[in-house]
């Protein structure tokens, strides 16, 4: 197992394309946010969140545009199937090295600029537990979309899952609601870990069944 | 329960101005069914005509 | 047990026999309850307090906007089966059903526009209701698409039921969403739990609409069925036999 998380975190990171490619699409989208509204703080404030929930969604989206094509390609997923190694513990090593080296430091960066919009301390830490969770929740759905679409294309993927990241929207815009109001804010969080805690175990194995009936 | 609940036919038509979203949502509806109906049917008659053919 | 009595039931050349024998029964009682509770809604209720004629659109929108969410829950009870017990007429439904319910889903958001206008003064609000509501239409439009990209039936099969019973998540959401937010879109106004909200001489003919529309899905979902066991089966000695 500690092989898998190495080899997956080494494949990666040679991928310079594909954990750089979306953190950059992230901060382009954080910086032409405020062309599209003057640089006025109160007229900034107002749309800030909503644009940084849907930044995160479309890197996440762009991160797992090629998570499983290349695996799929070379026979590497093949090799894991006919190996008999737990193909769904596999597919989550492989999404968790993706969130470590995209999701982290895109929710990082989220927090940077929700501090350097608001200039609130304590409200931007709190967004980042929020975008710890949102970007792993996206990358286990995207992952499926990718799954689904192998050799298809990333835009069939994306929006065949986009609208399963409907419901994770609606909680962030209500937690946000929360934290601003100081009501109840702990327990969206507490309702974003235990929907992700479902979604780690029932994703990959889900997955796994797709790419093997694609293998099939 | 059954009394026609308009004094004249016009007066149905108009519906006191609502007529015409009431009667276009029924033509709008009317019409999808149809063409649902009519393209199924069309499309079982072609199979089953190719699938003679080829017999 | 179950398997056996699915697998009994369920073979594709028994079904079309079956819809031959009961299509026509089902299709006419449908159209005669359906066109003569829309007469009795449209014509024969008396108008509403607050919304006036325009209440009438009901008889009209909610069959279709009950059925979306009910297609969507009858492709998930075939992707179970399908992926259980693989049973191929579940396959076959699942596909024949994701059309008939964007159909659905794009009736309900249609007469549902319209009827914003006269009553909110709107054909379109982003309202909790409606915004669910497309996203089911989108939602549909990518079932169909997905499957429709794999020439590998049997393939597509199984991505397309994966894909559904994941995608089920939203339908509680759509279900609930006018009761957890506040938003323009009503209540519904009959529940399986509570008393309806609508008063009996208004609510006769919409169940009537309801019944009728349903059986109206029903054969177009059996048609759509029939086309789609004709396409995979055409090479079946059966087929032939019955063409």
């Amino acid at each position: 197992m500690i092989n898998l998380i190495r080899l997956e975190f080494l494949k990666l990171r040679k991928k310079t394309r594909s954990w750089l490619g979306p953190i950059i699409v992230f901060l382009l989208i954080m910086i032409a946010y405020p062309l599209t509204v003057e640089f006025l703080q109160e007229k900034l404030e107002i749309g800030f969140f909503s644009v940084l929930w849907i930044a995160i969604l479309i890197s996440m989206m762009l991160a797992t545009e090629d998570i499983f094509t290349e695996d799929f390609n070379d026979g590497f997923l093949e090799l894991m199937v006919i190996q008999n190694s737990s193909f769904s513990l596999g597919v989550s090593i492989k999404v968790f090295a993706y969130w470590f080296l995209i999701g982290v430091p895109v929710s990082f960066l989220g927090f940077i600029f929700s501090y350097g919009t608001t200039g609130n301390f304590s409200l931007s830490i709190s967004i980042f537990p929020l975008a710890l969770i949102s970007s792993y929740i996206f990358l286990n759905l995207f992952a499926l979309g990718n799954s689904l679409s192998l050799n298809k294309g990333s835009v069939l993927g994306a929006i065949v899952t986009m609208p399963l990241a409907l419901p994770v929207l609606i909680v962030l815009g209500k937690s946000l609601t929360a934290l601003q109001l100081d009501i109840n804010f702990l327990s969206f969080i507490l309702l974003l870990l235990g929907s992700l805690s479902i979604i780690i175990v029932i994703i990959p194995l889900i997955v796994s069944y797709i790419i093997k009936a694609h293998l099939e | 329960m059954f009394n026609f609940a308009f004094n004249s036919f016009n007066e149905a038509i108009y519906m006191n101005g609502h007529g015409v979203f009431v009667w276009s949502v029924l033509i709008i509806v009317i019409l999808t069914l149809y063409i649902f109906f009519i393209s199924y049917i069309f499309k079982i008659k072609k199979i089953k005509k190719k699938l003679n053919e080829s017999n | 047990m179950i398997k056996k009595f699915i697998h009994q039931f369920a073979s594709p050349k028994t079904f079309i026999s079956k819809v031959d024998t009961y299509y026509n029964f089902i299709f006419y009682s449908a159209l005669l309850i359906y066109v003569l509770s829309i007469i009795w809604g449209i014509l024969f209720t008396p108008e509403d307090f607050v919304q006036g004629n325009s209440f009438r659109i009901i008889y009209l929108h909610v069959p279709a906007s009950f059925l979306s969410q009910s297609l969507y829950l009858a492709m998930g009870i075939c992707s179970i089966t399908f992926l259980i017990w693989r049973v191929k007429l579940a396959a076959y439904l699942i596909v024949a059903i994701a059309p008939i319910g964007a159909m659905a889903t794009f009736i309900a958001l249609i007469s549902g526009s319209i009827w914003g206008i006269p009553t909110w003064g709107t054909w379109w609000q982003w309202d909790a209701r409606i915004t669910s509501t497309l996203i089911l239409f989108i939602m549909y439009l990518g079932l169909i698409s997905l499957h429709s990209s794999f020439s590998n039936y049997e393939k597509a099969d199984k991505l397309l039921s994966w894909l559904v019973i994941v995608g089920a998540i939203n339908i509680p959401i759509i279900k609930k969403s006018v009761d957890w937010w506040s938003t323009l879109h009503q209540s519904a106004s009959i529940t399986l739990t509570d008393k309806p909200t609508i008063d009996p001489v208004m609510l006769y003919p919409l169940i009537g609409t309801v019944i009728g529309f349903f059986g109206l899905i029903i054969c177009l979902v059996l048609l759509s069925s029939k086309n789609q066991i004709l396409i995979r089966e055409k090479n079946k000695s059966w087929v032939k036999d019955y063409v």
